[in-house]
């Protein structure tokens, strides 16, 4: 029994990093206002940047420039949407459909089909003393982003609530001409916002070629950025609620996993698919109960215009 | 808009390939003796979503129509002549005897990728206005789609592979131009069962499917059917989980990982690119000191981490779509259905490149086996309904 809530434990914390960095960056992004469809691509740019940043450098370096690779991206978005004002959802799928295809053209010229070589996976940090003990030795044996994404929603989530830029942050989402009679910047914020969320989701898509897997691998990142999405919307545009259910996510699926390879006769009761389909359809009731109390931001999707009242 | 460049970016391919076959070329053999056509027959390929480069199913076909048919090479988004040398290596060791039989024959690949479902009849419509004289569909779920462009476009032909072509209510129906290649993915995947048996030391084997549909469940069945041949207690802990993907390798790691924490010390994979995380799931494992083994599917995946694969279960689709090709060159291409087994060497196991105790004696014991589904003493299930009943007597 305690082997089984073990292997729970572990596969849910290898798992859930890429979806909490992209989840925290999709939180940032909508709390200033600024919707963040392009996790998706940006996650693949950070994926692929990390990958070839990585043949040629120490992979914790590689790592950080597939952040860079991802507020790159985000600066287009940022420029699209905050300097020109045009539509945040058509750039947020445009950056999708350019990443997706742009990051298979350069795969593919650059290294082949067959994703790119193998490189040094980040090293995996064991606790003296912890890997034994039962369950809890589950928290040792992962990688560092594993432990950052433990701690950085509670981070973000202070920094939210409780600092001056946290008020600010939130009220550029919800009012901009209210900060902009304090003579703040409205651009300003949302464009470190913007960039901030784009370095988390290049994060995010880092942490899948260079902890989940030794390479770039052409699929990259397989929709978990809109995963992220919806992990935002169900923790309610809260850094700890997107985190928590991010977690909930991958645990869902651990928990599949372990149910089906350990309880082989319930296969036969439920089909497969419905065990699938089980983490979204809890997360559509959860919506559901939630009802009328939206608590997106509200200034969401909303250009900001000086001169608009 | 995307259209438009797909649309493009063909007629630049196109336009690239014509160019070289003016020169006479160099690695690739002259085609077929005689009167030589000196214009090369445009071949259209369309690879489904799991796209180029997934090691296994669509490399497959692309081996069996660029490299083999047409004596080229992809790389950096164009072709180039292939060295007989790497046609050689590229061969299955059953046929690398007659390799000379595997001629370079006159034509022109077009090859496309498609990034989602809807791309499938746009895209085969595409290769058919381009000219092609033949359009593969490689994989099942292209069925839907070959059905409509070859009833669309009666004059063209089409290969199937992987699925029969299947009206509106699901029900198998046949047309005219379009010929369909099905494999007994039971009998490859029985073999490499019959070997995960006696290779396994915990007696706990496992398997890792894509998406749950008939065609994956044969890998399952035969896999399933196998172990329960040479290894009774590990058939009865066989664990069997479904990723619910062809592209997603973090979901396929995630399942390895946890067969593997529940003492699964041999994975078979049929799940595409989710196998690619079942694969590094199991070499993180060894690099923890688990003597764990992972075996791969539809192309030799050896490559991919040589130390951790003990085999892979081969499907020829490349030989599948050579053999289409080749037809059509010489004028010979029907329609109809061909269903490939071990028999008609449609499947079969890779070559075992790695160590292991008493392996010159399992691989005898495999090779026993073999030779009795050849024969027909042993019928291999490909339904799970037949598993029940089925007993093959001990190797």
């Amino acid at each position: 029994m305690l082997d089984v809530l073990h292997s729970l434990l572990f596969s849910t914390l290898d798992a859930a990093p890429a979806l909490i960095f992209a989840a925290l960056g999709a939180v940032l992004s909508e709390r200033a206002g600024v919707i963040a469809v392009g996790m998706e691509g940006m996650m693949r740019v950070g994926a692929f940047c990390a990958a070839v940043a990585a043949l040629t450098m120490p992979t914790p370096l590689a790592v950080v420039m597939g952040m860079l690779a991802g507020a790159a991206l985000a600066g287009v978005h940022g420029f699209l949407s905050i300097r020109w004002r045009s539509d945040q959802v058509v750039s947020g799928i445009a950056l999708n459909l350019v990443a997706l295809a742009g990051g298979t053209f350069l795969l593919e010229s650059l290294y082949g089909p067959n994703g790119t070589p193998p490189i040094q996976q980040l090293t995996r940090w064991h606790i003296p003393g912890l890997g034994s003990v039962p369950v809890l030795g589950a928290l040792s044996g992962h990688s560092a982003p594993t432990y950052l994404a433990l701690l950085l929603p509670f981070a973000f989530q202070g920094l939210l609530t409780r600092t001056p830029l946290g008020l600010r942050l939130r009220a550029v989402g919800d009012k901009p001409q209210a900060v902009a009679t304090l003579g703040l910047s409205v651009p300003g914020l949302r464009w470190g916002a913007v960039l901030g969320s784009g370095l988390l989701a290049g994060l995010g898509g880092a942490v899948l070629s260079t902890a989940v897997l030794d390479r770039f691998e052409q699929h990259t990142p397989a929709g978990l950025g809109f995963m992220a999405l919806a992990a935002m919307v169900f923790g309610r545009w809260t850094p700890v609620g997107a985190f928590l259910a991010a977690a909930f996510f991958a645990f869902g699926n651990a928990l599949r996993i372990g149910l089906v390879s350990s309880a082989p006769g319930l296969v036969e009761l439920i089909p497969q698919g419905v065990l699938l389909a089980l983490p979204y359809l809890l997360t559509l009731v959860v919506l559901t109960l939630q009802g009328q109390r939206s608590s997106a931001p509200a200034a969401l999707g909303t250009p900001y215009e000086q001169e608009s009242r | 808009m995307l259209r438009l460049h797909v649309l493009a970016l063909t007629a630049l391919l196109c336009a690239c390939s014509k160019q070289k076959e003016e020169a006479p070329p160099s690695g690739a053999q002259p085609p077929a003796a005689g009167k030589t056509e000196k214009k090369a027959l445009p071949v259209g390929l369309v690879i489904d979503v799991g796209g180029r480069g997934d090691h296994s199913f669509n490399d497959a076909a692309l081996r069996g129509l660029e490299l083999w048919a047409a004596g080229k090479r992809y790389e950096g988004g164009k072709y180039v002549d292939a060295t007989p040398d790497e046609v050689r290596q590229s061969l299955p060791p059953h046929l690398s005897s007659d390799a000379a039989s595997l001629k370079a024959l006159a034509i022109q690949p077009i090859v496309l990728q498609s990034k989602a479902q809807e791309d499938y009849v746009p895209n085969l419509q595409l290769l058919v206005d381009q000219g092609a004289r033949l359009t593969v569909g490689n994989g099942y779920m292209l069925a839907n789609a070959v059905r409509t462009s070859a009833q669309e476009n009666p004059k063209a032909q089409f290969l199937l592979i992987d699925s029969q072509v299947l009206d509106a209510q699901g029900k198998a129906m046949k047309l005219p131009n379009v010929r369909t290649v099905l494999f007994k993915e039971q009998e490859g995947s029985f073999l490499v069962g019959a070997l995960a048996g006696l290779v396994t030391k915990t007696n706990k084997v496992g398997f890792v499917g894509g998406i749950e549909v008939p065609l994956i469940q044969r890998f399952e069945v035969g896999y399933r059917a196998g172990v329960k041949t040479t290894n009774a207690q590990a058939s009865q802990a066989l664990m069997s989980v479904y990723t619910g993907s062809f592209n997603n390798m973090a979901a396929g790691k995630q399942v390895a990982q946890d067969l593997i924490a529940k003492g699964a010390d041999v994975l078979f994979h049929a799940a595409g690119a989710d196998g690619i995380g079942v694969i590094q799931a199991v070499k993180e494992a060894r690099a923890a000191g688990k003597s764990v083994y992972a075996i791969g599917v539809d192309s030799d995946q050896s490559h991919v981490a040589p130390d951790a694969i003990l085999t892979s279960m081969m499907k020829y689709s490349d030989l599948a779509v050579y053999q289409a090709a080749k037809d059509l060159v010489d004028g010979t291409f029907s329609a109809g259905e061909q269903v490939l087994g071990l028999k008609e060497n449609g499947v079969g196991m890779a070559e075992v490149r790695v160590d292991f105790p008493g392996k010159a004696e399992a691989l005898q014991k495999v090779e026993a086996l073999r030779q009795r589904i050849i024969s027909g003493t042993i019928q291999v299930p490909a339904v799970p309904a037949d598993l029940a009943t089925f007993q093959a007597a001990a190797p």
